[in-house]
């Protein structure tokens, strides 16, 4: 072969065939490249592609360490190398890599035959996202004392940016939770469960569970319903209770969570 | 450009060293770090005596959180540098225009000393590789690569830095040697270089060239950073890993860029296999002697 009769390529062109090798391991490259000293151009090649398959894995590592300790190395193996083919990065910051591995996971056997699989890897994402989410003042007690009576029942709550409300239809929090400590989670089990996560005022994140009732009174105030319609949904559900002060429980742990964003 | 401050060393947040009587090039920010998580708390602890860090710009193109709170409260302690690896200035796909929104506003709000990325591409066809991809070294490279360099300096209203990457392959497009092109870029295009010494070590090398050329071969007002990483040896070929120690040959050369460029802004980046804080400023610190040594500067 003589390189210097060979036809030139663009600088798009080439772009092309080094990606075509990177993604799909061909090796039409290979003809681009100058044979130097003792060092194939294949290995050469190569070291590209490894850095580009171990750079994408160690995202996926870093993001998911309790799903990969759910899955053990050979399939958690298996799940990078085919992540990495059906979604090619298309971001700039890594941090958002394996956004679409829930979905994978759902689609990709053997992993979609155990549906918790998913359930993991979306609670990681949902904590990162916690994580990271925007930052904003906190509504307080204080700002809350300060109300007029008159101001209660038009009041619509907001939550702060982090905050994210998801259920789940395995254990799949609970074996998280089971991986973290170390211990063997229980086999998977059939089980709707909500479950709210937030990054707390000390930057922490951190999430608990959710019974119906407050499941529902997050989704009026994420639909916007203001305190007259959370207080009338309790009433319509309550015979012996204080509606108001059923309410103020809710307000106050969530005060408490620092869940809910200031007005100021 | 030499000119004399007596105080700016005083005036930069964790430098310990007293007046410096030689003339300090007028970039010259002294010996810095690439800020990473795993020492967030402890520089906020105990402000090491670190002239400066280098932040990886996409590391915080988030919107909020931890990581963001440690950023601007060390900003607030040192004078920092933005470092990014996604503006694939050489790809033949458009400017990534979200991007380069995200950058500015980063920019923004950080006030960075300067911003620099990599001479090299990312990604093709809108996916990216997330890896430092070398070009060929060609006319149609150059014309490309000057006038994305145009475009985005005109955007962030202010001169960016490019760095040299190591690389493993020499496409035979290539017409001239990199230090050529680099050099040629950086003329055409009113850039700055951000020289990376073990870069240079990596790719001469695996190409077999001469790195003290490449020095030579690089305009002495053009350079404003210097890199020091680590790598790793097989043998016949060096890579780029970033996860050991600066290694003697790399100081070396550090010794003779030091020769021809003087005085220069130095940081230690170290990206795998991260050792505690004091471990790097040690090595810093052989940096900072090697610097006095060679260039007789600020020993008393
Ligand atoms: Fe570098």
């Amino acid at each position: 072969m003589v390189l210097d009769n060979m036809e030139k390529n663009s600088l798009a062109s080439l772009q092309k065939t080094m990606m075509a090798f990177l993604l799909k391991g061909e090796t039409i490259i290979e003809k681009s490249i100058v044979k130097q000293g003792n060092v194939s151009n294949k290995t050469r090649l190569n070291i590209y592609k490894n850095a580009y398959q171990a750079r994408l894995k160690e995202v996926i590592d870093n993001d998911h360490p309790i799903l990969g300790m759910y899955l053990g190395d050979d399939l958690f193996d298996e799940m990078v190398s085919g992540y990495i083919d059906y979604s090619p990065s298309n971001c700039t910051s890594l941090r958002d890599y394996a956004n679409q591995l829930p979905l994978f996971l759902t689609k990709q056997k053997p992993f979609s035959l155990h549906p918790i699989i998913s359930e993991i890897a979306q609670f990681e994402r949902l904590l990162l996202d916690a994580f990271d989410a925007e930052d904003a003042k906190r509504y307080t007690k204080d700002e809350l004392q300060k109300l007029s009576p008159s101001d209660w029942l038009a009041l619509t709550f907001r939550f702060h940016p982090s905050v994210q409300l998801t259920s789940f239809e395995w254990n799949c929090v609970e074996s998280w939770q089971a991986l973290k400590k170390e211990t063997a989670p229980d086999p998977a089990i059939k089980q709707t469960n909500n479950w709210l996560l937030w990054r707390n005022p000390e930057r922490l994140t951190q999430f608990r569970s959710l019974n119906e009732e407050e499941v529902v009174l997050i989704r009026m105030i994420l639909n916007g319903e203001d305190f007259s319609a959370l207080c009338e949904y309790l009433y319509n559900r309550t015979t012996d209770q204080d509606v108001s002060i059923l309410a103020l429980n809710y307000i106050n742990s969530w005060l408490d969570d620092g869940i809910l964003r200031s007005f100021s | 450009m030499w000119v004399v401050l007596l105080v700016r060393s005083d005036q930069r947040g964790g430098n310990t060293s007293s007046a410096v009587n030689n003339a300090l090039p007028e970039h010259f920010l002294g010996f810095g770090l690439g800020l990473r998580t795993d020492h967030f708390q402890e520089v906020i602890d105990t402000k090491p005596p670190v002239d400066w860090f280098e932040v990886v710009s996409e590391n915080f193109m988030v919107n909020g959180g931890k990581p963001k709170h440690y950023l601007h409260s060390i900003r607030e302690l040192y004078p920092m540098v933005m470092h990014g690896v996604s503006l694939s200035i050489g790809s033949t796909d458009p400017l990534n225009k979200a991007y380069l929104n995200q950058l500015k506003v980063l920019v923004n709000e950080l006030q960075p000393e300067w911003v620099s990325d990599h001479l090299c591409w990312t990604g093709a066809h809108q996916v990216n590789s997330h890896d430092l991809l070398p070009m060929p070294y060609n006319n149609e490279a150059l014309d490309h690569i000057v006038d994305r360099i145009s475009h985005v300096q005109d955007y962030l209203g202010q001169p960016i830095l490019m760095e040299n990457v190591s690389s493993y392959i020499t496409y035979v497009e290539s017409e001239m040697t990199e230090w050529e092109f680099l050099n040629e870029v950086a003329k055409r295009s009113g850039c700055y270089i951000l020289l990376d010494i073990n870069n240079i070590y990596v790719s001469a090398r695996n190409h077999n060239f001469s790195a003290q050329d490449y020095l030579n071969g690089i305009d002495k007002d053009k350079v404003r950073q210097f890199h020091l990483a680590g790598h790793t040896d097989y043998g016949d070929y060096v890579i780029d890993t970033h996860d050991h120690d600066v290694a003697d040959p790399v100081w070396t050369l550090y010794k003779a860029a030091l020769e021809r460029f003087g005085l220069m802004s130095t940081m230690i980046e170290r990206d795998d296999n991260i050792p505690p804080l004091q471990d790097l400023i040690a090595e810093l610190n052989i940096a900072k002697r090697i610097a006095q040594n060679t260039l007789n500067y600020g020993v008393r």
